[in-house]
């Protein structure tokens, strides 16, 4: 039998630390309790292995330098154990790349919706290239602010080691986004440098697309 | 005098990379514990805070304020957490919470079982409830620390803290 009671205020003051009121003896009990297996959660845990810090080290020393600008390529070529790790590559010189590969294949691309938002790309469009490992999944896509929230838009392609990818020009500005894994799974950008609450309980990541290529995620 | 997180954070990206190190004891200190409440699994949580530095490390050149390095890379870590206990969340056994949990504490069930069933009654938590309820009153911070940390208002985050308590005492049933 659980217990649908709610808190009252002022026991949540009470558990906060504030000026509290009345408070009755059962309520009081029930806030104690509460505390106290916080208490005996918190001195179970015990401090991160220091080994941690070589291993990191010896990640960082295979890098050499801070890459520059986001430095994504790190996480599409080096090893790791995140089986989903979305990724962010934007390059005024990986746009040029891209511009000349997609353009003579334009005729054939002409009902994706990639070619839809390339075939809009304006001077003051980034090229974005949007991946995610996913092995296991059937399919995977992108949708945010910038394609409507279309689910079937931007439909990413299934490469080698199970990274799904696709490349957008977006505007310059500042959009929203999530991953659809098999249609039905809402997947947010873990390494999204800000996430926004969706309003469904979800979160949304937040890309700031800036001028001369430079892409915050 | 330990330097601060700017002066090491500008020391890295002028291409001392040994300098790193510093900032990953210093908040492999500061948040493990977060990690380990969140993630509740100690090789995941180590994965987690792992991936979180090596991250942060290659997008350091972004940190728009080193000296607020911690902020920073907290948001990354939470993140970090939030994807590991995102892809866990559906194989959460719902029978694991055992109701009469509370009752039997009175009946002098140790520590370790009283953490055991506040650890399975966390995992019944939203991501936001359960990191709002870790940091209040596992790590033991303000609600402006918290604030501060999350990039989220205090009023949002007591929201998620008491919806987390009133969860957890509708999950822990026996709690008088």
């Amino acid at each position: 039998m659980t217990d649908r009671r709610a808190f009252g205020a002022d026991a949540h003051r009470y558990l906060d630390g504030e000026p509290f009121g009345e408070l009755s003896v059962e309520e009081r009990a029930a806030a104690d309790r509460l505390a106290n297996l916080a208490r005996a959660f918190a001195d179970r845990l015990e401090p991160v292995d220091a080994a941690l810090d070589e291993a990191v080290m010896a990640a960082v020393r295979r890098r050499g330098a801070v890459p520059v600008g986001h430095g994504a390529w790190h996480w599409v070529v080096s090893s790791h154990r995140v089986p989903v790790r979305p990724v962010w590559v934007a390059a005024l010189a990986a746009a040029a790349v891209l511009v000349l590969w997609l353009a003579p294949r334009r005729p054939e691309l002409s009902r994706s919706g990639a070619q839809r938002v390339a075939a809009a790309a304006a001077p003051d469009t980034v090229f974005v290239r949007f991946e995610l490992v996913a092995p296991e999944a059937r399919s995977v896509a992108v949708a945010g602010s910038f394609n409507g929230w279309r689910t079937d838009a931007l439909p990413m392609v299934r490469g080698a080691a199970g990274i799904w990818s696709i490349t957008v020009p977006l505007p310059i500005g500042e959009h929203r986004y999530e991953f659809v894994v098999d249609q039905t799974r809402w997947v947010a950008d873990p390494t999204a440098h800000s996430q926004v609450d969706d309003g469904f309980g979800g979160r949304n990541s937040v890309i700031v697309v800036g001028p001369k290529g430079l892409v915050r995620s | 005098m330990e330097p601060s997180d700017g002066t090491i954070v500008r020391r890295v990206l002028d291409g001392d990379v040994e300098q790193y190190r510093f900032l990953v004891e210093r908040y492999r200190e500061q948040f493990g514990r977060y990690a380990l409440a969140v993630v509740r699994d100690r090789d995941a949580a180590q994965d987690a805070m792992q991936e979180a530095f090596i991250r942060a490390f290659d997008a350091l050149a972004t940190c728009r304020n080193p000296d607020r390095f911690g902020a920073w890379f907290f948001r990354i870590l939470a993140n970090q957490c939030r994807n590991v206990v995102g892809r866990r969340h559906e194989a959460v056994d719902l029978e694991a919470v055992d109701p009469a949990g509370g009752e039997r504490a009175d009946a002098a069930v140790d520590r370790a079982e009283l953490a055991a069933t506040l650890e399975t009654a966390l995992a019944q938590l939203t991501p936001e409830q359960r990191e709002a309820f870790v940091m209040k009153h596992v790590e033991g911070r303000s609600y402006e620390e918290m604030a501060e940390l999350l990039g989220v208002g205090t009023d949002a985050l007591k929201m998620r803290v008491y919806r987390a308590r009133d969860m957890l005492r509708e999950l822990l049933g026996g709690m008088p």
